[in-house]
């Protein structure tokens, strides 16, 4: 090492930065170099100037912020929606990507404003059907639902007979069948929020024939994009198996979200088949999407078959 | 749910790092320190957090917060601004912690939002050419945040004075540090963290993090001067 290169080094020697092999030559230079040794000094010196400016946050501070993200959360201001654009990198100006992420943005468009109270919608909706199967951990107060009778007794009291709901929470390992069976009932339930992140848990267990059916099912039939979204993503490794690319190749020319159909073009051509080249050739007869029709069109190439049925 | 949190009783990455600068380290135990020995027990805390339970988010955000609350407070020197940032900080990881999937460390995560909303803060401030740690008084220049020192008082008058006005230049000095700078000096001297890990929260490289923290250092030595 020479002197400028030790005196660029000399804040990241001091911080414990420089590798072994470096800080060895540093070391070294420094013993035989009394002007870089002293430049040395005066950055002990400028961190010894800095060292009495560190405030430690005092404990009821710390007490006072705490207490008051605790209000806020229990008043609701963590459901708010959250405001990430601002920092979201800025989309390619042009190109394929631009294209497929377009489409993209059509597609969730109407996602966010579930996205954030999904956790505790799915919980209620699971806290539901939990009750009959699992033991519960927390209840909730009842709630009054409605009044079935009122039955005066004639002596100052009255009988009144009427129905609760009662919400449960239930929490359990993925490996427990009941668990289980509450992910599938989730995942056909009318709360979009609920079925998405059903389907979040389910798609890493696609072992089991059950999952794999309500993946299948919610892939082809599911009303919501995000959720058959997810529900591809968990097909993903089956992609190759006779059963499910019937389904993917349905799912291909009739589902009418452009980012879904790209989903399951790059799923099918994974696998390169015959059973490929006609599915793909009837999608280039009917696609409009131009991001869907290229990526087609590229597999096409691929399997040297010709772009169009003659 | 069982986890145990009590405090480390020491922390090896401080006994790991050259002994020419554990001296510089007023954060003793950096959230990165105590959140890499706690890792399993933090990962089965937000997993329950993402399941919805309460205690554990309570529980995480009891585990890392004086450190962010530390970090806000001693780049903003302000605490009314410490305490916004230490709010939406929170809120902004009670919302999104759904979207957290273990793909790098939950210190990383959180400090990548600790930091995005600092840095608003202080480009904000460099927009309104505003110095909100330093006021002028009869006696001189004052850090408002002295108020939170303990034991700042001295003896001797003259000391005071020449204590004041390093301060005040010091504060000056950071004040002209580009945020970005600002912030990697103030991970790096007094958070403790590496600068690969402070590249991995900036979203930049080490090698970016270097250059960074070695201009900081360089403009704050040469506005020091006298004093040094």
């Amino acid at each position: 090492m020479n002197c400028d290169s030790v005196l660029e080094s000399i804040p990241l020697y001091f911080y414990g930065e420089l590798a072994p092999p470096q800080e060895d030559e540093f070391e070294e230079h420094l013993h035989a170099c009394p002007a870089c040794a002293r430049e040395m000094e005066r950055q002990r010196a400028f961190a010894a100037a800095l060292a009495g400016r560190q405030i430690e946050p005092p404990a009821a501070f710390l007490e006072e912020c705490r207490h008051a993200l605790w209000s806020s959360i229990d008043a609701g201001a963590a459901v708010e929606r959250p405001d990430w654009r601002a920092e979201a990198p800025a989309p390619p100006k042009a190109g394929p990507w631009r294209l497929f992420l377009e489409a993209l943005a059509d597609t969730f468009s109407g996602l966010e404003r579930f996205r954030v109270p999904v956790g505790a919608a799915a919980m209620l909706a699971l806290g539901f059907v939990a009750a009959r199967v699992t033991t519960p951990t927390t209840t909730a107060e009842p709630a009054f639902h409605a009044v079935r009778s009122v039955e005066p007794d004639g002596s100052g009291h009255v009988a009144i007979s009427l129905d609760e709901i009662r919400r449960r929470t239930v929490t359990g390992s993925m490996d427990d069948r009941n668990i289980q069976q509450l992910l599938l009932a989730a995942a056909q339930s009318d709360n979009p929020a609920a079925r998405l992140e059903s389907m979040g848990v389910l798609k890493d267990r696609v072992e089991s024939s059950s999952v794999r059916d309500a993946l299948l099912n919610a892939a082809a039939h599911d009303p919501n994009p995000s959720v058959r979204m997810k529900a591809l993503e968990g097909l993903k490794p089956l992609s190759g198996e006779p059963d499910v690319r019937k389904v993917l190749s349905q799912v291909l020319l009739s589902d009418d979200n452009p980012a879904i159909r790209v989903q399951v073009v790059d799923m099918l051509v994974a696998h390169q088949a015959d059973d490929m080249v006609g599915v793909l050739q009837d999608l280039m007869q009917r696609e409009d999407n131009s991001y869907v029709r290229m990526k087609s069109e590229q597999a096409l190439k691929a399997m040297n078959a010709s772009i169009g049925t003659f | 749910m069982s986890c145990d949190l009590s405090p480390p009783a020491a922390s090896n990455k401080l006994d790991a790092i050259p002994y020419r600068a554990t001296g510089q380290f007023m954060a003793s135990q950096t959230a990165e320190a105590v959140g890499a020995r706690l890792s399993p027990q933090i990962d089965s805390l937000i997993r329950a957090a993402q399941k919805g339970d309460q205690v554990a988010f309570e529980t995480l955000v009891r585990t890392y917060d004086q450190s962010v609350l530390r970090l806000a407070m001693n780049l903003l020197r302000s605490p009314e601004e410490a305490r916004d940032v230490y709010q939406e900080a929170f809120l902004r990881v009670y919302r999104n912690l759904n979207t957290f999937r273990f793909d790098c460390s939950f210190h990383t995560w959180l400090y990548r939002i600790v930091t995005n909303i600092c840095l608003d803060h202080l480009r904000k401030r460099k927009v309104r050419k505003e110095e909100p740690s330093v006021i002028e008084t009869a006696e001189g220049p004052v850090d408002r945040m002295d108020t939170f020192e303990e034991g700042s008082a001295e003896a001797d008058p003259e000391r005071t004075a020449w204590n004041r006005q390093l301060r005040a230049r010091i504060e000056s000095a950071l004040q002209d540090l580009t945020p970005r700078e600002r912030m990697v000096f103030e991970m790096r001297h007094y958070e403790g963290l590496r600068l690969r890990n402070i590249g991995e929260i900036l979203g930049t490289t080490e090698e970016a993090a270097k250059n960074c923290l070695f201009r900081a250092t360089q403009k704050m030595r040469a506005e020091l001067g006298d004093f040094i």
